[in-house]
């Protein structure tokens, strides 16, 4: 569907920017410089705004990603689950540092809470989450979702 | 006491008539056709709620503002966005019960003459969204939501807005901005959501939980909820229990029980996990003090004692725990989070993540012991908002107790 279509099901008004910005990106994987400026003619606000507040949030990328993404929660409940051994063993089998950006194929982002405490330690890998990860799951969730 | 659990399990969250069965939406009823809104205003005042988000203010007091504050429209904003590390009562409230959620929002909307409603949901919460929307599509489909509501001549109408993943949405004035399609940076306090929040018009912004204590209140009167929990802070609250205990989870408990009994008691967290030593508890998510073992038996209530219960949640730390991962998790999170609005906050939690970092690998400076209590003042001193205090508390704290386990 092209940004136009899934923008005139969405009544611009403000409230319903970051709902436009969703649906855009669901489409499009991100916002760059054209998506934003058809969305600022679109709600009629001025393009630094729409970048200006594409940019403020986790979820909204502005870039295209080239690499896949795998994500692990850091938070403290976590943690005392053994999410730092996950951690280390997804480092140690991709040849990666966590929160370093310079592996050509792969990115592993430190996340904190997507709210699933009871169910940690919780791994993200394209979008698709996993609960309740053992270092040694850590193997077969990468193969088969790399 | 059961509150906001009693039904949790027992009945359908897809199903509106299973909510109804259990006597749902009869405070809505009453609060529409046996009551006017000052008198809706003044019963939630009288129970004394306050609000479970964390800084504890009364809620009748503020509805109290909004109503008097005239304005052509007022808005009113549930407050899902909960993202603070090891807090998920919200979460759990949405997915198990969610019309008492929305039956609490209609009757604060009822009592301000809010036309607008909206349930802020935090981005990640992708199922408990979908279970809102049917909830929400059930609710319109009773009259309950829409024009002439019950057949009285008010109109509300409730929307979704969900996040994208910002911790700072969940501070009202952020929360507000961002719904107007602006960055979610907070906003110079007073003038205060009540008088001018959403399109500079009046706006409540309150938490999902206190908003579920709603009904209760309305249906079985302010005398009856004023009379649990302690004087000052009546009422049930939602404590998450997470780390090194037997039992993790969400436990209800009356306002004032003692973190010693939450941890040990076996009707919430039976004790220390085998094998495991108590260190010390982190009251309140990421955000909250450390507590030791001798501290543990103050109540938690809003306004008492030394540390703040804040969301409500306790993480138990053992023995066994690595505090330079723990560290690093806080500075991580806070450094991630700051919106970048003010420079204290944006550049202290930039440093002393970097800070966390070296101490993680083992590779500190010397300057690094001095610039942490640099920028910890700083931080809990100069911020703008709250984020900032947040970000310097635990780590203030964890200076004070193991700084020279750290630092040698």
């Amino acid at each position: 569907m092209s940004l136009q279509k899934i923008l005139v099901q969405i009544e611009p008004k403000p409230e319903n920017l970051l709902r436009a910005l969703k649906a855009a990106q669901k489409e499009n994987k991100y916002i760059g410089e054209k998506e934003c400026e058809k969305i600022a003619d679109y709600f009629s606000l001025p393009l630094a705004r729409i970048y200006s507040f594409a940019s403020f949030f986790n979820e909204i990328r502005t870039k295209k990603e080239t690499k896949k993404n795998i994500r692990i929660c850091s938070g403290g409940p976590c943690l005392s689950k053994d999410s730092a051994k996950v951690a280390r063993q997804i480092e140690m089998l991709l040849g990666l540092e966590a929160g370093n950006d310079a592996h050509p194929k792969y990115k592993l982002e430190y996340i904190s809470c997507l709210g699933l405490c009871d169910r940690g330690p919780v791994v993200e890998v394209e979008g698709q989450i996993f609960e309740r990860v053992k270092p040694e799951m850590v193997d077969d969730i990468i193969q088969s979702y790399l | 006491m059961q509150i906001l659990t009693k039904n949790w399990n027992k009945i359908d969250p897809l199903r509106i008539d299973s909510y109804i069965k259990t006597g749902g939406y009869e405070s809505l009823r009453k609060a529409i056709r046996e009551m006017t809104p000052e008198k809706i205003i003044e019963e939630v005042k009288k129970s004394g709620l306050r609000g479970r988000g964390g800084a504890g203010f009364p809620t009748g007091d503020k509805w109290d503002l909004a109503a008097k504050t005239p304005a052509k429209e007022k808005y009113f904003i549930c407050n899902l966005d909960e993202s603070e590390p090891g807090v998920y009562k919200d979460r759990t409230i949405a997915e198990k019960n969610p019309h008492q959620i929305i039956e609490g929002l209609l009757i604060g909307a009822t009592a301000i003459g809010a036309k607008k409603a909206f349930i802020y949901i935090n981005g990640y919460y992708r199922k408990q969204n979908e279970i809102l929307e049917i909830a929400l599509e059930q609710a319109r489909g009773k009259e309950f939501i829409g024009r002439s509501m019950l057949g009285s001549a008010i109109d509300i109408e409730v929307d979704i807005f969900q996040g994208a993943g910002a911790y700072i949405c969940g501070e009202e004035t952020a929360l507000i901005n961002s719904v107007e399609g602006n960055r979610g940076e907070p906003r110079l306090k007073p003038p205060y959501p009540p008088v001018a929040g959403l399109f500079g018009k009046p706006t409540i912004v309150n938490n999902a939980e206190t908003l579920a204590n709603v009904p209760f209140i309305i249906k079985r009167g302010a005398k009856t909820y004023s009379q649990i929990g302690v004087s000052g802070s009546p009422g049930t609250k939602l404590f998450v229990l997470e780390g090194a205990v037997k039992k993790q989870g969400i436990f209800e408990a009356p306002l004032g029980t003692t973190a010693q009994e939450l941890i040990y008691n076996s009707l919430y967290g039976g004790g220390m996990a085998s094998g495991k030593d108590f260190l010390f508890a982190q009251i309140g998510g990421a955000s909250g003090r450390l507590v030791t073992a001798g501290k543990l038996d103050q109540p938690l209530a809003y306004g008492a004692g030394e540390y703040n219960l804040g969301c409500g949640s306790i993480f138990v730390a053992d023995k066994s725990t690595d505090l330079k991962n723990l560290l690093f998790s806080w500075a991580d999170f806070f450094h991630r989070e700051s919106c970048g609005k003010c420079v204290p906050c944006r550049e202290g939690t930039y440093r002393l993540w970097e800070i966390a970092k070296r101490i993680k690998k083992n590779e500190i400076l010397k300057r690094d012991k001095e610039n942490i209590e640099d920028i910890l003042w700083t931080l809990s001193n100069t911020t703008f908002c709250p984020l900032g205090n947040f970000a310097a508390i635990a780590w203030s704290d964890a200076m004070k107790m193991f700084g020279k386990e750290i630092f040698g």
